[in-house]
């Protein structure tokens, strides 16, 4: 289990801009968990030329995707000074966010220092990679291999500040038999014309919900599903999930979707689209506000934790 | 460390190790990383000795959390320092003295925390680079080390680079005293040693005869003041020697050099004592190392000092004087000084009496060239 070893760190260009977002705009160092999965791909330049045995080994090992974060806004957020993994405080980070994404490793990011893993830093990440509770499923995998939080993502700005060359990043998997950090070569995968190849490597993180839809012939069968007990229920239960990813949109009008009818309802589906686009644009805009609201709080925090180390120093 | 903008109870913590650590570091560089308070120091490199040469560890405290432990970002070459440290040195030796339990248990009130942090990890670093050391594979070297390991003190690096070629280097501490003891009165804040530094090229396998190390002698740099290294003759190293010979020869005749380098700190204080009977009472004089003494001396009217610099040869080597005006000034308001002044009569076997007198007999003629040198420069301004 320990010996597989990644062919690259692959992570979407809007989540590492968000992540790095996230560090430059924070007070001082911060620290956050890395989401996403380990998938083996199948190589899609195929060629009959044998030779080339060096990049078919290279092409069978995993790539670790990474599809989201959750940046705490400060360090030592799950691990004390000594790189200690915190089991409680993780639990607590986590939340139910590990049963739809697995944790594949975690990120640090620290103003004006080099771009080196830190003592703490290999600690942390060794205590993550020895945690077997935090295994997850690598898929497409031949046969059952699991793979533990062995992603850490290191950011950091350079000593003098420099007008263009803001940030550095450098990512790394570490590896539990050697006891030691391998350098990985980071793929942003973007999206446009010029990027099609990533493509076919790239999987949706946020699928649409799976809704029982059944092709309805006639009208009057619409009417006594709806009529029982167990219909109503199942109905409400399907809008909610639907709700999820879009805002107002009915369930009944999904069906009008499929079968030789949804020709005439491109605007339903239309509509569809643009009540799923509101529904991120609200999400946004409630995780805006709620910032605004942490960012108060930290400032408040921050004035706090100043004073109280004066005090200190002058006891 | 005097810099203000480094916060009060990280302050306290540097300030500690400092003073009191065994060895002097230092903090080579200071700065900032910090958003809100740019003016506020709160990262520094760390100097700290090591088989002669320097470990630079940068320690990083964060502003924001003044009361959190500091993380250390190792040197660039040490990657593998950090395994070893996450195993608990070579077979998890003293679990309770570990850094990491060090940091676990971090209290920011007590300054003692960062000097004992950085203890620790020196010494997890020596038995580091002692295992790298003992997996080369050549025999002669592992020869060496199965013959001095015992010696106290010692202490060994693996240098490996991609452009340069394996090397082991040894720092052997020679001389089992306390020099420090020897000099009465003496101020050195930290141990004064003499090492030996050997260097061993790592053997290829098809070479018959390995080459020789290459050997060198350095000191603590306080001790340049008593004993100076720089004048020491190396015996050679001869075909097919080992340390184990080398060293006892090396250290009996160092051993010789220096007793009689202490002994002369009384030659030369006999020296200074003798020439206040023709210069009259030191107006000052080093009375520890008896390395320098300034008199007040006149010729008629004209009055100055006169600088006596005495070499850690002396007698063999004759002082340094310099003489310097209380009445003639430059442009910059400092008096005029003369030239050192080296040629002149001298014998190393004349009785100290002797030595003064014939330095002030010098003196009276040199005084008036002296005198007519001050003039000259005094009327060009």
């Amino acid at each position: 289990m320990d010996d597989l070893t990644l062919q690259k760190i692959a992570i979407s260009g809007p989540t590492l801009a968000s992540i790095i977002q996230r560090f430059s705009f924070s007070h001082g160092a911060v620290d956050g968990l890395l989401f996403g999965h380990v998938t083996h791909i199948a190589p899609s330049n195929l060629s009959d030329d044998h030779a080339s045995s060096s990049s078919l080994s290279d092409s069978s090992s995993p790539i670790a995707t990474i599809t989201g974060f959750l940046c705490s806004g400060t360090t030592h957020s799950f691990y004390d000074s000594a790189g200690q993994i915190d089991p409680l405080t993780l639990r607590r980070l986590l939340g139910d966010l590990d049963q739809q994404h697995s944790l594949i490793g975690w990120f640090s990011g620290r103003r004006k220092t080099h771009i080196r893993p830190s003592f703490r830093e290999f600690s942390v990440t060794s205590s993550l990679s020895s945690n077997t509770h935090l295994s997850f499923p690598v898929k497409n995998a031949l046969g059952n291999t699991n793979l533990n939080p062995c992603v850490f993502l290191l950011l950091a700005s350079p000593l003098q500040d420099q007008t263009i060359h803001t940030h550095e990043y450098r990512a790394y998997q570490f590896r539990t038999s050697t006891g030691s950090f391998e350098p990985k070569s980071i793929d942003i995968v973007n999206i446009g014309p010029a990027f099609r190849g990533h493509y076919g490597s790239f999987s949706p993180n946020s699928p649409f919900p799976i809704l029982p839809c059944e092709l309805r012939t006639s009208p009057m069968s619409e009417d006594q599903n709806d009529d029982t007990l167990g219909g109503m229920k199942l109905f409400s239960k399907d809008q909610r999930e639907l709700d999820m990813c879009a805002e107002g949109f009915e369930v009944g009008r999904l069906s009008r979707l499929m079968g030789s009818e949804a020709v005439n309802y491109t605007a339903v589906l239309e509509d569809l689209y643009s009540k799923m686009l509101n529904k991120v644009e609200s999400l946004a805009r409630l995780a805006e506000k709620s910032s605004a609201r942490v960012l108060e709080q930290e400032n408040h925090n921050r004035k706090l934790r100043y004073k109280v180390a004066r005090s200190a120093a002058l006891e | 460390m005097s810099a203000e903008n480094v916060p009060p109870l990280i302050a306290a913590q540097l300030n500690y190790l400092l003073n009191h650590f065994p060895l002097p570091v230092k903090i080579e560089q200071m700065w900032s990383g910090s958003k809100n308070y740019p003016g506020i120091l709160d990262r520094f490199t760390l100097v700290v000795p090591y088989c002669l040469d320097f470990l630079k560890w940068d320690l990083i405290y964060d502003a924001e959390l003044p009361m959190c432990a500091p993380d250390i970002i190792f040197g660039a070459e040490d990657e593998t320092f950090h395994q070893f440290v996450a195993r608990g040195g070579v077979d998890g030796e003293g679990n309770s003295k570990s850094p990491k339990n060090c940091l676990s248990d971090w209290n920011n009130k007590d300054p003692m925390r960062l000097m004992v942090l950085v203890q620790q990890l020196r010494d997890l670093y020596m038995s580091y680079q002692r295992r790298r050391v003992g997996e080369v594979d050549d025999d002669r070297l592992k020869f060496e080390i199965s013959t001095i390991v015992s010696r106290e003190g010692i202490e060994m690096h693996m240098s490996s680079g991609v452009e340069k070629p394996e090397e082991v280097k040894f720092s052997v501490p020679l001389l089992d005293m306390n020099l420090n003891k020897m000099v009465p009165g003496c101020p050195w804040r930290h141990q004064q040693k003499i090492y030996l530094q050997v260097v061993y090229p790592v053997g290829k396998k098809y070479v018959s005869t390995p080459s020789p190390p290459r050997l060198k002698l350095l000191s603590t740099s306080e001790l340049k003041t008593l004993f100076s290294i720089e004048e020491v003759k190396l015996p050679s190293w001869l075909d097919g020697m080992c340390m184990a010979e080398y060293l006892p020869h090396l250290e009996e005749s160092l051993e010789k050099q220096v007793l009689e380098a202490v002994s002369l700190i009384d030659v030369r204080r006999r020296f200074i004592e003798a020439s206040a009977l023709p210069f009259g009472r030191p107006i000052e004089a080093d009375p520890v190392f008896c390395r320098r003494a300034t008199f007040l001396a006149a010729s008629g009217v004209f009055t100055f000092l006169v600088h006596f610099f005495i070499s850690t040869q002396f007698p063999k080597q004759q002082p340094t004087l310099m003489l310097q005006s209380s009445q003639h000034f430059n442009s910059q308001g400092a008096p005029i000084k003369s030239p050192h002044l080296n040629e002149y009569p001298w014998s190393p076997r004349w009785e100290p009496l002797q030595m003064a007198e014939r330095i002030f007999e010098f003196l009276v003629d040199e005084a008036l060239s002296f005198k007519r040198y001050c003039n000259e420069a005094h009327h060009q301004h």
